[in-house]
């Protein structure tokens, strides 16, 4: 919201600079985002223009004889034709700083001119926003003033940042308020027209309010007659001006300025205009329409709320009002409307409309039901002193309400802010705030008792604060959040486990410790992803979850598979060398029930090679990687076996085993996908499931033998199809054997192992652990072992 | 010398002969030996069991008996002088090639041979760093899903039912009354609702808002939650604890400031500022010359959230916060858009492992 500290300096007698007004209102919970610095201008009066005559010499110049109080008129050559005798007007005396102009001393064809008559340019305000040519002032104002120093117009404007929670402060006064209480200044209130009572009916000659919506809370009706429409009074338009809105006419000027002065918007209706003597608060009809101010006609269904007269819709609630009843230049006549409207529906509805204005921006956050009258009251005084004469204001809907005022043990301050404030701070901070304290009286005695317990009654405009926090807080903001000091709180004793964290954390190290590196990619993806998926005839791991209101299309979808993002990544950043990654994430998937999986994928991508179909060495890499994984996280080496999943490879993808669970997968992926993808190059990657990990084991120790092992290498032969676990299996399976290990380390196919079947390498090292073995043992071990691998696998001896 | 029979007879002196001439040419030999398998050689053939010595040795037979003994004495004493002479030759050897290894010299500045090097993503790093702080101090890390109703996204924290987050400008929906989390407050109010008090947890993880990417913003991005409820907690220990969390991530120096704010599920509410690392405090281009950045929110847990979660808000009180790891990252490493986290780019990775 901009805050032209000019229009501030109305309600607070404030000599600070602009930079530490902003620090004040940041540590009151009001960060300035921006200080609007406003030109310096100097040297400006206000003057009386005593004469104009034709220059002698130029047409188009006329010459001025001017007031400025001083002892001697002035002489002052202008272009501008908006002068008149009589007119007061704005004089920059020679030595004057406008914007970009210093006044000197000059000859306007051969006539001495003494100074300027100035513009709203050359002031610093917008020239379009006031009339073309010299600016024009009352002619009430004292001639001779300086005029920047009576209109503050060097003075800066803030851009202040306003939490959701205080409408209130969405205004000029309200942000006077809170510097009052912060920095000890009186706060002038503005002056309002007298109270009344409002309750009573709408006279006969009135406009009746009836509200059909209870959206409609409240709505203050006051009839205003003898209206002369025309240009505000100049502090009334510079004020409007600086807070960024275009001054129009002394109506729509009024009805603005109360906006920005109290937060309350109001509307003003031509009321010859209205069809009917009476206005009503309701849901619009389907097929209604109504065209703005804005001149734009807009459609209108039931969640809209309207004020509409017994013809049409006149407005729609606390957005915009409709021309049909618009304030113009020949207005006599003006009902004003302050009225209070749900904040929801006002939001609704501008966000239907696609219309968010300064008074919608108001409403939408509910404004206090209090604020209606008196802002309709300063509505009045300022229009009354326009020449306008008031009949009695009426209000229809909720009252508005006294708060109940609330408990606050000084104690409950304490104990949130640590850190002690006295009952004489806390009362003068929320006084400062406009809040009523009294004190409990001591039941037995009927005395004031010590004064522990302070009872708060909010203000009407501070419907925000509810309970003793609300309250706390408003005492800590006055004493300052600094007054609060570091401490560090004791280690409290607690059973919340981490191991969901603590899980991630190793995998994502053993993965770094691996050469690895991390990505973190959104987990937002487009329909593309799934497409390719199909394109590529590659079955999807099940349906994908789609975002309802997604911001655009490349952000519909929820990943279903760590994978497309790593190799993405892969495709980008790939270069000659091999390339790792791995991501830890969600994935998800629809169904009858939406499901959330956390995970890890790890990509592997190597350059290609020539290799027969039979051996893969990148997917052995891949596997030997994995496989290091597992062992390092639970503590046991897995086994595997072959398997296959959307995106793997199915004749090159294995499971990974701990105690006959799979833990993860690791394999080739489909060369369709890769394809797909457009990526040239071998790619395995690795799945596990947090769910699925093992609890790491702490293993017991075993004494390493003492004598020394023998090891023999068997060549054997086998058919193609039995895999390498198969034989290691039957061999780790021989009984009475002293097997200490058993390492498949070869494998070939070829023109000397004939009927297409493969040779396979085993060591086999055997040892005891009580006595040493002879090679007699172990010629006997792996006879036994031979005839079992010939039983179970049809394994021959190579010769 | 060796020493003379004492009865002067003939063959001891000319055993000494023979021994002085082995002497004499074993020496020579060690000298002409250039490595230890030219010394083994030598060893052998002067001293080995079919060495000259043992020729020697064998005129010990030739002797008349009472000499023998004498003799056996005298060739004794020869050998192990002999063997002293060759063990002394081995060992000048040895540190002759010591010598020489420590003559040599390398260029050292040559690149080491690279082994293969992984990395953690900064936003991990940032989280790892908060956490490691707060799991020394007492606190659990727990995780939650990131796909949340809206009653632990919203209703249990006191967001009022016509909150604009709640009508899809703000948030992703999914179905009806379920979303994905906007913050990792649902957290909160889980695992009090799960554990009694006192309760120390932080919650790192991602959350999603309807925000355009651009260089502050990402529709998916993390925070780490932070959650402390028991007897006795207040404000003041929240600016303790990440006083010493800012300390830890940006430097000793690092003070924290805290501004009003409103949040619905935190009464009183706070902005959380610390010193800007940047310039220490003295104003730069990083803080817009405040000395101070924005690094979180705050405040005393709500009663309305506490009540929610099954706690007595006469009995026990509580902070939150949350700040965003992208920021801490982005602050420490001088990043200047958050978009450089997403890209992944692996030299940008390494870069700032």
């Amino acid at each position: 919201m901009k805050l032209p500290i000019a229009w501030l300096r109305d309600y607070l007698d404030l000599d600070l600079t602009s930079d530490a007004i902003a620090e004040r209102l940041a540590t009151l919970g009001f960060p300035v985002e921006d200080i609007v610095r406003r030109p310096k201008i100097s040297g400006v009066r206000i003057g009386r223009l005593a004469r104009v005559e034709k220059h002698p010499d130029a047409d188009r110049l006329q010459v001025c004889t001017v007031d400025i109080g001083a002892d001697r008129m002035l002489t002052i050559a202008t272009a501008a034709t908006n002068v008149a005798a009589g007119n007061v007007v704005p004089v920059a005396i020679i030595g004057a700083e406008l914007v970009g102009l210093t006044i000197a001393p000059r000859k306007m064809r051969g006539i001495a001119s003494e100074g300027m008559l100035a513009s709203a340019e050359e002031l610093g305000l917008d020239g379009a926003w006031f009339e073309d040519g010299i600016m024009q002032l009352e002619t009430t104002l004292p001639i001779g003033a300086d005029f920047v120093e009576m209109f503050r117009l060097n003075d800066d404007v803030l851009d202040v940042e306003i939490t959701a929670n205080r409408v209130d402060a969405m205004s000029i006064v309200g942000l006077a308020r809170e510097l009052s209480a912060s920095l000890g200044i009186a706060l002038r209130e503005p002056d309002l027209a007298p109270a009344s009572d409002t309750t009573g009916e709408a006279l006969a000659s009135d406009i009746s309010i009836t509200l059909e919506s209870l959206d409609c809370r409240r709505f203050v009706a006051q009839r205003f007659s003898d209206i002369v429409v025309t240009t505000a009074p100049f502090w009334m338009r510079v004020r409007l001006a600086l807070a960024g809105q275009r001054p129009i006419n002394n109506l729509v000027d009024v009805s603005n300025f109360v906006m920005f002065e109290t937060a309350q918007p109001l509307h003003f209706y031509d009321s010859a205009r209205l069809a009917g003597k009476r206005l009503v608060a309701r849901d619009a009809r389907d097929g209604e329409k109504i065209r703005t101010l804005d001149e734009a006609d807009r459609a209108l269904d039931a969640r809209f709320l309207v004020i509409a007269d017994d013809a049409e819709p006149q407005g729609i609630a606390g957005l915009k009002g409709g021309v049909t009843s618009e304030v113009t230049a020949t207005t006599t006549e003006v009902l004003v409307e302050a009225a209070t409207f749900s904040g929801p529906r006002v939001r609704r509805m501008s966000v239907a409309l696609g219309l968010r204005t300064e008074a919608s921006s108001r409403h939408e956050k509910g404004l206090p039901l209090g604020l209606a009258e008196w802002a309709a009251r300063r509505t009045a005084f300022l229009l009354a002193s326009l020449g306008a004469r008031a009949h009695a204001p009426y209000a229809v809907g909720a009252p508005a309400e006294d708060a109940a005022p609330i408990v606050v043990p000084l104690a409950r301050v304490g104990a949130l802010l640590g850190t002690i404030v006295t009952a004489d701070e806390a009362t003068s901070a929320l006084e400062g705030l406009g809040f009523s304290v009294t004190h409990a009286l001591d039941a037995a005695s009927g005395e004031l008792a010590a004064r522990t317990t302070l009872h708060v009654a909010p203000p009407f405009w501070r419907g925000d604060v509810r309970i003793a926090e609300d309250v706390v807080e408003e005492i800590a903001r006055i004493v300052g959040y600094d007054r609060i000091e570091a401490v560090m709180p004791p280690v409290f004793d607690h059973a919340v486990p981490s191991r969901a964290y603590r899980d991630e954390k190793r995998v994502a190290h053993a993965l770094a410790a691996l050469g690895y590196r991390e990505a973190i990619s959104l987990a937002v993806q487009p329909a593309s992803i799934a497409q390719t998926y199909a394109h590529a005839n590659v079955p999807l791991p099940g349906k994908v979850l789609e975002i309802r209101n997604p911001l655009s299309e490349d952000q519909r979808y929820l990943r279903f598979s760590l994978l497309p993002g790593l190799i993405a990544l892969a495709v980008k950043y790939r270069g000659d060398d091999a390339y790792r990654a791995f991501e830890i994430g969600r994935v998800f998937g629809d169904g009858d029930e939406i499901v959330e999986t956390s995970g890890v994928a790890w990509l592997l991508a190597l350059p290609r090679s020539e290799e027969p179909p039979w051996r893969d060495a990148g997917f052995l890499r891949a596997k030997g990687e994995a496989v290091a994984l597992v062992r390092g996280l639970c503590g046991r080496t897995p086994e595997t076996i072959g398997t296959s999943a959307p995106g793997w490879h199915p004749g090159k993808s294995a499971s990974l085993l701990v105690d006959g669970t799979g833990v993860a997968i690791v394999g080739a992926v489909d060369p369709r996908l890769l394809a797909a993808f457009d990526i040239d190059a071998r790619v395995y990657a690795g799945w596990m499931r947090f769910a699925d990990l093992p609890a790491a084991r702490v293993s017991t120790y075993r004494a390493p033998s003492k004598f020394p092992a023998v090891a023999r290498d068997l060549a054997l032969v086998v058919g193609p199809e039995i895999p390498a676990l198969d034989i290691e299996r039957a061999i780790r399976a021989t009984k009475n054997g002293a097997i200490a290990n058993v390492a498949v380390f070869d494998e070939y196919r070829g023109p000397q192992i004939p009927d297409g079947r493969k040779s396979i390498a085993v060591r086999v090292t055997f040892q005891r652990n009580d006595a040493t073995l002879t090679d007699a043992d172990a010629d006997a071990e792996v006879a036994a072992i031979l005839e079992r691998l010939r039983e179970r696998c049809g394994a021959t001896i190579r010769t | 010398m060796f020493l003379a029979s004492h009865d002067g007879a003939f063959p001891i002196p000319s055993l000494n002969d023979e021994l002085d001439a082995l002497t004499e040419r074993l020496t020579l030999a060690l000298e002409q030996a250039g490595d230890a398998n030219a010394l083994d050689d030598v060893r052998v053939k002067y001293l080995g069991r079919s060495g000259e010595i043992t020729l020697v040795r064998r005129t010990i037979g030739t002797l008349p008996p009472p000499q023998r003994p004498e003799a056996g004495k005298i060739i004794n004493a020869a050998v192990a002088d002999l063997e002293a002479l060759v063990d002394g030759r081995v060992r000048a050897l040895a540190m002759r090639a010591i010598e020489a290894e420590l003559d040599e010299s390398i260029d050292v500045t040559f690149p080491g041979i690279a082994p293969l090097v992984g990395s953690l993503h900064p936003v991990r790093r940032a989280i790892e760093d908060a956490c490691d702080y707060f799991e020394r101090r007492g606190f659990a890390v727990v995780l939650g899903n990131e796909i949340e109703t809206e009653y632990f996204n919203f209703d249990a924290l006191n967001i009022p039912p016509d909150h604009p987050a709640r009508e899809g400008l703000d948030s992703f929906y999914l179905r009806a009354g379920i979303l994905l989390r906007t913050h990792t407050s649902p957290m909160q109010v889980r695992t009090m609702q799960a554990f009694p008090p006192p309760l120390a947890i932080v919650v790192p993880g991602k959350a999603y808002r309807r925000d355009a990417i651009d260089a502050r913003h990402s529709p998916v991005f993390h925070q780490i939650e932070g959650l402390l409820v028991a007897p006795g907690i207040h404000l003041g220990h929240l600016k303790g604890v990440l006083t010493g969390l800012f300390r830890e991530l940006f430097g000793p120096n690092q003070a924290v400031r805290f501004r009003p704010s409103f949040f619905p599920f935190t009464e009183p509410s706070a902005e959380v500022d610390t010193t800007c690392p940047g310039c220490g405090g003295g104003g730069c281009k990083t803080c817009g010359g405040s000395g101070w950045i924005e690094i979180g929110g705050a405040g005393m847990v709500h009663p309305d959230v506490l009540r929610a979660s099954g706690y007595d808000p006469t009995t026990v009180t509580g902070w939150a916060f949350g700040v965003g790891p992208e920021r801490i990252a982005m602050v420490r490493q001088g990043i200047d858009d958050i978009r450089v986290l997403f890209d992944n780019d692996p030299r940008v990775l390494a870069e700032l492992a």
